[in-house]
C-alpha cells in the first residue's frame, strides 16, 4: 500500500477517560473484529488488565477504513497505558506514530495525566486530535472542557470531536479526522531497512516477537537483519501485522506497523528503542530512540519456600521478556534467604508484577517494603547507590544521603486546595506553583520526595480530596535529606528485610507504628516474641507478641489415632505459609507492613 | 506377641455437656444383655486373630462401663479367655463413674480379676461438676474411691479436668489436693476442649458459655505440671501422671505403637499396620454380629509416611519420647536422616530436646504438642 494511505496513531488519556472503550468502538466500526469476537477492552489481554479496568501493556492493531473520500486507509492504532507508572510505555508507542487522539472526559476535564501525555505527544511532534468523550453523561460540559484545553494546554479545540465511546457517537468523525489530519508517514521503499522497535513479547514457539514501525525500506521473511545497538544478527522467519491477533503478511513497507520473528531466544537482543536494519546493507545511523527506562521503585522479592528460588528466577525472566522496564538481580537476605532485588516503574507496576508472579506462576512470595534509590556520599569520598535499606553504611561512614525528588502535578477542585497543601507539606513537599484551570479547578505543583509518594501520598491524596484529585509526577533530581535507617528486631535479632530508610523527623513515629502493626501481624508462637524498633543502637519502640495458648490434644479416645492424625493434618493445612526468620515465623504481609500503617 | 484389648461400653446415664465420645444415654437395663451378647459374638468372630496373641491388658472404656453389672464383665472376660491366652498379671482396667458403683459392685469387679479402676471425677467442686453436667457429687466421688480401695483396688486412677465453666484456679488447685488425699495412684488431667457437636459447643458459639480466661486456664495448667510431679506423680505422658510403677500399661500401648484390638461399638483397633474401627451405631453393631458379620466399618492401611508420622507424634506424647533405635527397627529408616530438619527447627524453638538416644518434648513442647506433631506430618 502506498504510504499516503497509511495513518499511525495512538490514543492518550488520563486513566478512566474512556480510552479502551474508544479503541473497542473503533475496532467495531471498522469491522476489524466481528461482533462475535468483540468483548470489552479487546486490547487488554491480561486478566489483570480486565479486572482492574486498566491498560498495562501497550497493544497494536491494524484497521482498514474506507473513508468518505472513497479511499481505503490503513490505520495502525497503538494503544497506550494511562497510569503514571507506565508513562514509559506511552512514550514508546508515541515514537511509532504521527498522530494521537487526546481523549478527555467531558465531565471531568483535564487531569494530571492528560497534561503529561500531551507533553509527551508534543515532544514527539505528533498531530493531536482532541476528542471530548462521554458527552452522553448528564454532567458533561464539553464547552468548559474545551476552554480548559485551550487555556491550559494551548491546543485549538475548534475542531475537537465530541464523542461518546459508550454509545458510539462521533466514531466516524474521529476516523475521518485521523485520515484528514494525521500526516501520512514518509519513507523510502528503496532505501536500506530502518525500523524502530517499540515493543516485544515472547512466544514459546517463535521466540521473541518484535514489534516494529518501519521507517525506510522493507522487511520480509528470509531477510538477514541486524539490531544496531546490540549488533545481533538474525534471519527473519515471519513478518506480520496485528489484527489484533497476529496475522502473517509478505512484507512490511515504509510507514507500516507490524511484527517480525527471527528465532530470537533472548529478548535482551531486541532492546526496545533500538533500530533494526538490513544486515547485508546496514545503515549506521539509528533512529532516534527514547530514553532508557529507569526503574524508580525497588523491593526485594523472595519465595516463601526457598526451594522455589529457581521457579521465581525463571518467572521473572519470562515476565521480563514482555516487560523491559522490569529489572532484577539476585540478592541475599539474612532473614529471607535467596531472592531478588527488583526495580519497577512505580507501585502499580510492582503490584502487577507481584500479582502476575503469584497468579501465573503459582508462587508464594514475600515482598519487602518498596524503596527508592538513595545516593549515599561517604566520608571517604565514595558514592554509593543504595537500593536496599539494609545496605546503608553506618552513620559514621556517611557524609550525606540524597534522595530522589519528583515534580508532582496535582489537579483538584479548589475546595480541596487546602487539604492538598497540608498533605504535601506533611510529606516534606516544596510548593512550586498554583494555577487556576478554570474558576473551580486548580493545578498545584510541588517538589516531593519520591519516597513519600510511594509511601502513601497518593492514597491520602485521594482520600483527602474525596477522589477528585489527579496526580502525575516525573523525576526532578536528587536532594540531600536527613535520613536514617529504622531497624526492626524480632526476638532480639535485627531482621534486615524489615529495615527501612525514613526521614529522621518521622523515624520515632513510624518506628512505633511499625512495631505496633507487626504485633498485630505476627501470630503468637510457642514463646514470647519481643518486637523492637531501633535507630542505630537506640530502641525507640517495643511491643510483645505473647506466647500462644496451650495447643495439645489431650484426650486419648480408645486408641482412635486416625482421628488425631486428621486433626493434626487439618491444623497443618490451615496454617498459613510463613517465613522462618530465626526462630520466628513471620507472615508475608509483615514485610509490607510499613506501607499499610496510617 | 502381646496384645491390648479395648472394650467399649457406649452407654451413659446422661451425657456430659462437653462430651462428644460415642455413647448413648439410653436405658442400659434393657440393653446390657443384648450388647454383652453381641460383644461376646464379636470376640468369637475375632477368635482367629486373637489366638495369635497373648493379651496383657484389657481396658473397659466408655461411656460409663460401670452401668453394667459385674457379671457382664465376667462374661466378656470369660469369652476372651476362650479365644486367647490372658497373662496372669494382665492389667484389667474398668472406667467408672462414682455414682454407678457401690461396695458390692466394686468387690465383685475386683473378684472377677479387674485390678485397676479409673474414676471419671473431673473436679471435687460441686458447682463445677454441676455446670459440666456430671451426675455425681464430690462426696460420692470420695466415697467411691475409698470404697474401691477398701475392696482391694490398689491401682486407682482419677480423671480431672481444668478450664471448666465456673472453675477457678483456686477450685482446681483444691481438687488436685483433694485427689492426692485419697488412695490414688494415677491421674489423667485434661484441659477442656469444647467440641462443636456438644451442648458446650453450641453455647460457646451462641456466646452463652463462660469459660475461665486464657490466663486463668494457663495458670491451672502450670499448677498441674508443677504440683503433681512435686507430689511424686511423675508426668509420663502429656496428660498423665503416676506414681512409679502405676503407669497405665494399656494406654502406653497406644503411644508405643503396639497392637491393640478394640471390641464393641465404635472401638478402634491397630493390628499389623492396619487401623480399623467398628460401627458407632449400637443397633447396627448388634445386628451385624447377629447376622454373623464382623462390625468393622472403617479401615485404613497406613502409608509408610503416615505410619512414621503417627509413630513420632505418639512416641513424643510420652516423657520417654522417641528413641532412634526403635524407629529404625520398625521402619528401617534413619530417624535423623528423615526428620533432621524438623528436629533442628523444633529444638531451636525450645520445643524438643535431643540426645544420642532420641528426642523428647521439653516442657514448652508438651504445652504446644500439636505444633510439634504437625511439623512431623508428611507435606
Amino acid at each position: 500500500m502506498n504510504t499516503a494511505n497509511i495513518r499511525n496513531f495512538s490514543i492518550i488519556a488520563h486513566i478512566d477517560h474512556g480510552k479502551s472503550t474508544l479503541a473497542d468502538r473503533i475496532l467495531e466500526y471498522t469491522g476489524t473484529l466481528s461482533a462475535r469476537e468483540m468483548e470489552d477492552q479487546v486490547l487488554d489481554h491480561m486478566d489483570l488488565e480486565r479486572e482492574r479496568g486498566i491498560t498495562i501493556k501497550a497493544q497494536s492493531v491494524r484497521l482498514d477504513y474506507k473513508a468518505r473520500d472513497g479511499q481505503t486507509y490503513m490505520l495502525n492504532l497503538i494503544d497506550t497505558p494511562g497510569h503514571v507508572d507506565f508513562t514509559y510505555e506511552v512514550s514508546r508507542s508515541l515514537a511509532a506514530c504521527e498522530g494521537a487522539l487526546l481523549v478527555v472526559d467531558a465531565a471531568q476535564g483535564i487531569e494530571a495525566q492528560t497534561l503529561a501525555n500531551v507533553y509527551l505527544a508534543l515532544e514527539h511532534d505528533l498531530e493531536i486530535i482532541t476528542v471530548i468523550n462521554k458527552i452522553d453523561l448528564p454532567s458533561a460540559d464539553p464547552e468548559r472542557v474545551k476552554t480548559e484545553i485551550e487555556d491550559v494546554i494551548g491546543l485549538d479545540t475548534s475542531d475537537a470531536v465530541l464523542a461518546s465511546a459508550k454509545t458510539g457517537i462521533g466514531i466516524e468523525e474521529i476516523l475521518e479526522a485521523i485520515v484528514q489530519k494525521v500526516p501520512a508517514p514518509t519513507g523510502d521503499r528503496s532505501a536500506s531497512l530502518r525500523a524502530l522497535i517499540f515493543d516485544s513479547h515472547f512466544d514459546s514457539y517463535k521466540g521473541v516477537i518484535v514489534y516494529v514501525r518501519v521507517v525506510d525500506g522493507v522487511i520480509r521473511p528470509g531477510m538477514k537483519v541486524k539490531m544496531i545497538a546490540t549488533d545481533k544478527r538474525f534471519e527473519v522467519t515471519e513478518v506480520g501485522i496485528f489484527r489484533p491477533h497476529l496475522v502473517g503478511v509478505d512484507e512490511l513497507g515504509p510507514g507500516q506497523v507490524g511484527f517480525f520473528a527471527a528465532s530470537i531466544k533472548n529478548v535482551k537482543d531486541t532492546r526496545v528503542g533500538d533500530t533494526v536494519t538490513d544486515a547485508e546493507r546496514p545503515v549506521n545511523e539509528p533512529l532516534p530512540g527514547y530514553r532508557k527506562v529507569t526503574p524508580m521503585v525497588f523491593c526485594g522479592l523472595y519465595p516463601v519456600e526457598s526451594s522455589e528460588y529457581d521457579t521465581l528466577r525463571d518467572a521473572l525472566e519470562k515476565l521480563q521478556l514482555n516487560d523491559a522496564s522490569l529489572i532484577f538481580e539476585p540478592e541475599t537476605s539474612v532473614a529471607l534467604g535467596f531472592g531478588f532485588r527488583c526495580g519497577f516503574l512505580g507501585l502499580l507496576h510492582m503490584d502487577v508484577i507481584q500479582e502476575r508472579l503469584e497468579r501465573e506462576y503459582n508462587l508464594a512470595l514475600i515482598t519487602t517494603a518498596p524503596n527508592v534509590i538513595y545516593m549515599v556520599y561517604k566520608t571517604d569520598g565514595e558514592v554509593l547507590k543504595i537500593d536496599n535499606p539494609s545496605h546503608l553504611p553506618t552513620p559514621q561512614e556517611i557524609d550525606r544521603i540524597e534522595e530522589p525528588y519528583v515534580k508532582a502535578t496535582v489537579i483538584v477542585p479548589n475546595d480541596f486546595v487546602g487539604s492538598v497543601m497540608e498533605l504535601s507539606q506533611e510529606k516534606r513537599g516544596e510548593f512550586k506553583d498554583m494555577k487556576y484551570l478554570d474558576p473551580t479547578r486548580v493545578m498545584l505543583t510541588y517538589h516531593l520526595p519520591l519516597s513519600e509518594i510511594i509511601y502513601d501520598y497518593f492514597d491520602r491524596l485521594k482520600s483527602s480530596t474525596r477522589g477528585y484529585a489527579s496526580l502525575d509526577y516525573e523525576l526532578s533530581g536528587y536532594k540531600a535529606s536527613d535520613l536514617v535507617k529504622l531497624d526492626i528486631l524480632l526476638n532480639g535479632t535485627a531482621v534486615d528485610a524489615l529495615s527501612v530508610i525514613v526521614h529522621s523527623d518521622r523515624a520515632q513515629y513510624r518506628g512505633r507504628l511499625l512495631a505496633e502493626k507487626l504485633r498485630g501481624i505476627i501470630p503468637r508462637q510457642m514463646f514470647e516474641i519481643p518486637i523492637q524498633a531501633a535507630i542505630g543502637n537506640k530502641v525507640i519502640a517495643r511491643e510483645t507478641v505473647r506466647a500462644m495458648r496451650k495447643d495439645v490434644l489431650a484426650k486419648c479416645y480408645g486408641g482412635d489415632i486416625s482421628r488425631k492424625r486428621k486433626l493434626l493434618e487439618k491444623q497443618k493445612e490451615g496454617k498459613k505459609r510463613m517465613k522462618q526468620v530465626g526462630n520466628v515465623e513471620v507472615p508475608q504481609e509483615a514485610f509490607m507492613a510499613i506501607l499499610k500503617m496510617d | 506377641m502381646k496384645l491390648g484389648v479395648y472394650i467399649h461400653i457406649p452407654f451413659c446415664r446422661k451425657k456430659c455437656l462437653y462430651c462428644d465420645f460415642s455413647s448413648s444415654a439410653r436405658d442400659v437395663g434393657r440393653y446390657y444383655l443384648s450388647y454383652t451378647a453381641a460383644l461376646c459374638r464379636e470376640i468369637t468372630g475375632r477368635g482367629g486373630v486373637l489366638s495369635e496373641y497373648t493379651v496383657d491388658t484389657i481396658y473397659f472404656g466408655g461411656g460409663t462401663p460401670t452401668l453394667f453389672p459385674a457379671d457382664a464383665f465376667a462374661t466378656m472376660i470369660e469369652r476372651l479367655k476362650d479365644c486367647c491366652a490372658i497373662e496372669n498379671d494382665a492389667e484389667i482396667t474398668v472406667e467408672a463413674n462414682p455414682d454407678t458403683v457401690n461396695e458390692d459392685k466394686l468387690a465383685a469387679l475386683r473378684g472377677i480379676g479387674v485390678n485397676r479402676i479409673s474414676f471419671g471425677v473431673q473436679s471435687f467442686d460441686d458447682g463445677v461438676l454441676k455446670a459440666a453436667g456430671r451426675i455425681h457429687s464430690s462426696r460420692a466421688a470420695k466415697i467411691a474411691i475409698l470404697t474401691a480401695n477398701k475392696c482391694g483396688f490398689d491401682n486407682i486412677s482419677l480423671d480431672l479436668m481444668y478450664g471448666l465453666p465456673e472453675q477457678s484456679l483456686a477450685s482446681f488447685g483444691e481438687s488436685l489436693r483433694e485427689a492426692l488425699a485419697l488412695p490414688v495412684h494415677h491421674l489423667s488431667v485434661y484441659g477442656l476442649k469444647v467440641e462443636a457437636a456438644t451442648p458446650f459447643g453450641e453455647w460457646l458459639a451462641a456466646g452463652r458459655l463462660a469459660l475461665p480466661d486464657e490466663d486463668e486456664e494457663d495458670a491451672m495448667y502450670s499448677e498441674v505440671v508443677k504440683f503433681l510431679p512435686e507430689q511424686g506423680y511423675h508426668r509420663y505422658e502429656i496428660s498423665n501422671y503416676a506414681l512409679t510403677g502405676y503407669e497405665s500399661r494399656h494406654n502406653l500401648k497406644y503411644w508405643r505403637y503396639q497392637p491393640y484390638l478394640g471390641l464393641g461399638a465404635a472401638a478402634h483397633s491397630f493390628l499389623k499396620g492396619r487401623r480399623f474401627a467398628n460401627t458407632k451405631n449400637i443397633d447396627e453393631y448388634s445386628a451385624m454380629l447377629g447376622q454373623g458379620q464382623l462390625p468393622t466399618n472403617e479401615e485404613e492401611l497406613l502409608s509408610i509416611q503416615n505410619a512414621m508420622a503417627e509413630y513420632v507424634f505418639l512416641a513424643l506424647r510420652t516423657a520417654d519420647g522417641l528413641e532412634y533405635i526403635g524407629f529404625k527397627e520398625r521402619f528401617g529408616i534413619d530417624f535423623i536422616g528423615r526428620y533432621g530438619e524438623v528436629v533442628k527447627e523444633m529444638t531451636a524453638k525450645g520445643a524438643l530436646s535431643q540426645d544420642k538416644r532420641g528426642i523428647r518434648l521439653t516442657s514448652v513442647g508438651m504445652k504446644y504438642g500439636n505444633v510439634v506433631f504437625a511439623a512431623f506430618l508428611p507435606e
